[in-house]
């Protein structure tokens, strides 16, 4: 795990990847508590305007979390977690977690970062979180 | 909505951070340790059904978007220990003909020491 001295301004985390499916959606959907069949029922996604079922926001944001904690060396290090969905994630595409050391507050002990997760989807880059933050607790 | 429901709290229930769901949880995003960030919604999830149903609030779930989520820890989450789930709709406004609705939750111990502060906002589309 990063402690203060290791950590600068600018330094990139590590990328996540995952490639997204119906099952782990679902598998979500029943530990989270949310079983809206727009992430579990084709017919009831098309209806709402999408291809087919998307992924919960919180499945993109859980997979960022992992993401930061990796780096920050376990869940328990987070302090402060925002994000805003911008993007659905459909079934099958790969959903990219990174981030970026915005600031160290050496006084409280913290690293702030940026951090996002990425889909190629069309030849383009799309979003699904673009501008999110965390604050992480760092090594003495 | 109605945006005369802002303001409304909904009371503490108890929710138990279970292990075997932590477990699950853990497993579906590939944590090997602890209780991961995000679980705290699934707190948030445990009192949604009663604001859902509270037709002073007139949500249609089905329109519902999840637009943005927040976390602030002042610990981390402890595997078994229980909690007191309190939400406060902090604001519902009207935006192009979609409401959105931002849910203020606080996950406390029995002493009402405040553990996490979640703050999701919901999205309703515009109806047709």
């Amino acid at each position: 795990m990063p402690s203060i001295g290791d950590v600068s301004e600018r330094m990139e985390l590590p990328v996540h990847a995952r490639v997204v499916t119906a099952e782990d959606v679902r598998t979500y959907g029943d530990t989270g508590g949310d079983r809206n069949p727009l992430h579990r029922d084709d017919d009831v996604a098309r209806a709402a305007g999408f291809p087919g079922i998307i992924a919960h926001g919180m499945f993109t944001m859980g997979h960022l979390s992992a993401a930061v904690s990796r780096w920050a060396g376990g869940p328990d290090r987070i302090t402060r977690l925002a994000a805003q969905f911008r993007a659905p994630v459909f079934m099958g595409e790969e959903i990219v977690a990174g981030g970026r050391v915005k600031a160290v507050d050496v006084e409280r002990g913290v690293a702030l970062l940026e951090c996002w997760v990425s889909v190629e989807r069309d030849g383009r880059t799309e979003w699904p979180i673009k501008r999110g933050e965390a604050e992480v607790l760092l090594d003495a | 909505m109605n945006a005369a429901a802002a303001g409304k709290t909904y009371p503490g229930s108890t929710f138990v951070v279970d292990p075997r769901r932590v477990g699950a949880f853990r497993a579906v995003f590939d944590e090997d340790t602890g209780v991961p960030a995000t679980f705290a919604t699934a707190a948030e999830f445990s009192m949604i059904p009663e604001i859902v149903a509270d037709p002073e609030v007139g949500i249609d779930f089905t329109r519902v978007l999840h637009g943005g989520q927040e976390y602030a820890f002042e610990r981390p989450l402890r595997e078994g220990e229980s909690l007191t789930v309190e939400s406060t709709i902090e604001s519902i406004k009207g935006f192009g003909g979609n409401s959105i609705l931002v849910l203020v939750t606080r996950l406390a111990e029995p002493s009402g020491v405040v553990v996490c502060t979640a703050r999701s906002t919901l999205i309703e589309r515009a109806a047709g």
